[in-house]
């Protein structure tokens, strides 16, 4: 067999044995998990450093503006700020700016209150504290207070309680979500009467202190969409909303220009973002372990290094094989 | 008249939401508020009409048995599977949108895994389009791919491993030269958009009217 027909076998090679390849180093390492140590950018840094300074006086909006398609990179953003948020005691509201996003949203806080998660918050429902409401007991503090003096007790590995309509509320998917964001500019209420499991909003604590966007201090759009640029254009430009962007990968190039000219507080892009975030909960000792985002990151590196690889043999192919002086090359490229 | 009425909307329905932008008046607010109220309700009419001509469509397949018309049937059992499983049957017999309905479950076992790996596919894709055709065969392509190996290796922790000027160039990339470009393209996409919007507004261009009243 001639050079010039092992170049050209190579090139010609059965896409099934690149497909087993990619395979092969997306299963391998998220078995094995080197837990490769990852640095944190200014980028996820502005938005952990911006939500950390809230308090529970303060609230943040979570927008999971993505479908399943992009949960891998965008579930692990909201879940991280949300552990975040709980940590801090800072109200946050659930939106989503598309149908499938309100399916992403309960899945994530469902993950949060888990008690299979690490450091899980238990989920107090609306309904089973009304007596306390009508008590006039709505500060977290006394309402935690109250909640165990009548025999309820944390359990183990519990980071602490959330009250639903207290320290979050999913208000879930409205069409036409960029009027959505303009109309609650003005007003949540008109926008949401009702939260995803009908509870009227209006009762409830979180919108008393917070009744338009803007009194809400952030708001971070987990996107997969064109959720970002409205964010911007409705909220930002409009009333001055901080807006920081969860988004995938291939979108993080879009948005460095927010970035420089001060519109956003920051950006997480694609599972590095997400990892980056989990990494600073981490360290600051908001979470005891780093999330799916930063395990996944093994298997990033698995991947980014064959397709370099891929790359590499390719093109020493191509040119050994003098297949760059012919305009078309045989077999069935 | 086909023509006017509707050049008419557009026109003042335009110039009044421009104007109302920059007056920050109690009854500017009220026209938006207005605005933010009825906007969604004639959006709704956009959704009966597009779930009415799919509907038609894969009915028609259907009933003519036209080419892969199986198919059909996986458009229209879930288009009307799922609403009719959140909003009519009762929550006694799993119904509802709630956690543990059937809606739910067919969301949470059948569309989010669907979804999901319709999307990791792309790896398989990219990966195989990367061997075949990232080639660097002129000045620019190679600086291209460079580029994009820099960037690549920067993302991953194993770039810190391999060294710190891969993270912090890849950074840079991303920073500078990604961002002059990105911002250039957004500011011709804004300005071409902003002329496309006048031009809409002031009836000078009139396709979107499908060539009613002609």
């Amino acid at each position: 067999m001639s050079a010039v027909n092992i170049w050209e076998k190579m090139l010609n090679v059965d896409r099934r044995w690149i497909f087993l390849g990619i395979g092969i180093v997306s299963i391998v390492p998220f078995l094995i998990g080197f837990g490769m140590p990852i640095t944190t950018t200014i980028e996820v840094e502005g938005i952990f450093d911006y939500v950390d300074e809230l308090g529970p006086d303060d609230a943040i909006f979570i927008g999971f503006d993505f479908a399943p398609g992009t949960q891998a990179e965008n579930m692990p953003m909201a879940v991280a700020v949300m552990r975040h948020a709980f940590h801090n005691r800072i109200p946050v509201f659930m939106t989503a700016y598309v149908p499938l996003g309100k399916g992403m949203a309960v899945a994530a806080l469902d993950y949060v209150t888990n008690p299979k998660t690490d450091g899980y918050y238990e989920r107090v429902l609306f309904e089973d504290w009304a007596d306390y409401r009508e008590a006039g007991i709505t500060n977290k503090e006394e309402l935690t207070a109250a909640w165990e003096s009548d025999g309820n007790v944390l359990s183990e590995g519990a980071a602490g309680w959330v009250f639903e309509g207290r320290d979050y509320v999913l208000l879930g998917y409205l069409p036409l979500f960029h009027l959505v964001i303009l109309g609650m500019t003005g007003s949540i209420e008109t926008q949401f009467p009702v939260d995803y499991h009908n509870n009227p909003i209006g009762g409830m604590p979180i919108l008393m202190e917070h009744k338009s966007l803007r009194e809400v201090d952030l708001a971070l759009t987990t996107s997969g969409s064109a959720a970002c640029t409205a964010w911007i254009t409705y909220a930002r430009e409009k009333i001055g909303l901080p807006i920081a962007f969860g988004v995938t990968g291939v979108m993080a190039t879009d948005y460095f220009p927010y970035i420089q000219s001060g519109q956003i507080v920051g950006q997480m892009g694609g599972l590095r973002g997400a990892a980056e975030y989990e990494v600073l909960l981490k360290e600051n000792g908001i979470t005891r372990t780093t999330g799916k985002a930063f395990r996944g990151m093994d298997v990033q590196s698995a991947a980014h290094i064959f397709i370099i690889l891929l790359i590499i043999m390719g093109n020493i192919a191509f040119f050994a094989g003098g297949f760059h002086k012919k305009t078309r090359l045989k077999g069935r490229r | 008249m086909k023509r006017t009425v509707p050049l008419m909307i557009v026109m003042v329905g335009g110039i009044l939401m421009m104007v109302q932008y920059f007056i920050p008046h109690q009854y500017s607010q009220v026209i938006l508020d207005n605005y933010v109220e009825w906007a969604p309700i004639v959006g709704a009419f956009a959704l009966i009409l597009g779930v009415g001509s799919l509907t038609r469509l894969h009915t028609h397949k259907i009933r003519r048995k036209a080419k892969n018309w199986q198919y059909s049937w996986a458009v229209l059992i879930p288009l009307f599977g799922m609403p009719f499983f959140a909003l009519i049957v009762p929550q006694s017999l799993g119904g509802g949108s709630e956690v543990h309905g059937v809606h739910d479950f067919l969301f949470m076992h059948i569309q989010v895994p669907i979804q999901s790996t319709m999307f990791s596919l792309l790896a398989f894709y990219i990966a195989s389009a990367a061997f075949r055709a990232f080639r660097a065969k002129s000045a620019l392509a190679t600086i291209l791919l460079l580029a994009a190996v820099i960037v690549m290796l920067g993302q991953v922790p194993i770039g810190d491993v391999l060294g710190k000027w891969l993270p912090n160039t890849g950074l840079w990339i991303l920073r500078y030269p990604n961002l002059a470009a990105k911002r250039a393209i957004m500011l011709g996409v804004g300005f071409g958009m902003l002329a496309t919007n006048l031009k809409i507004i002031f009836g000078v261009e009139r396709n979107w009217l499908g060539g009613a009243g002609k």
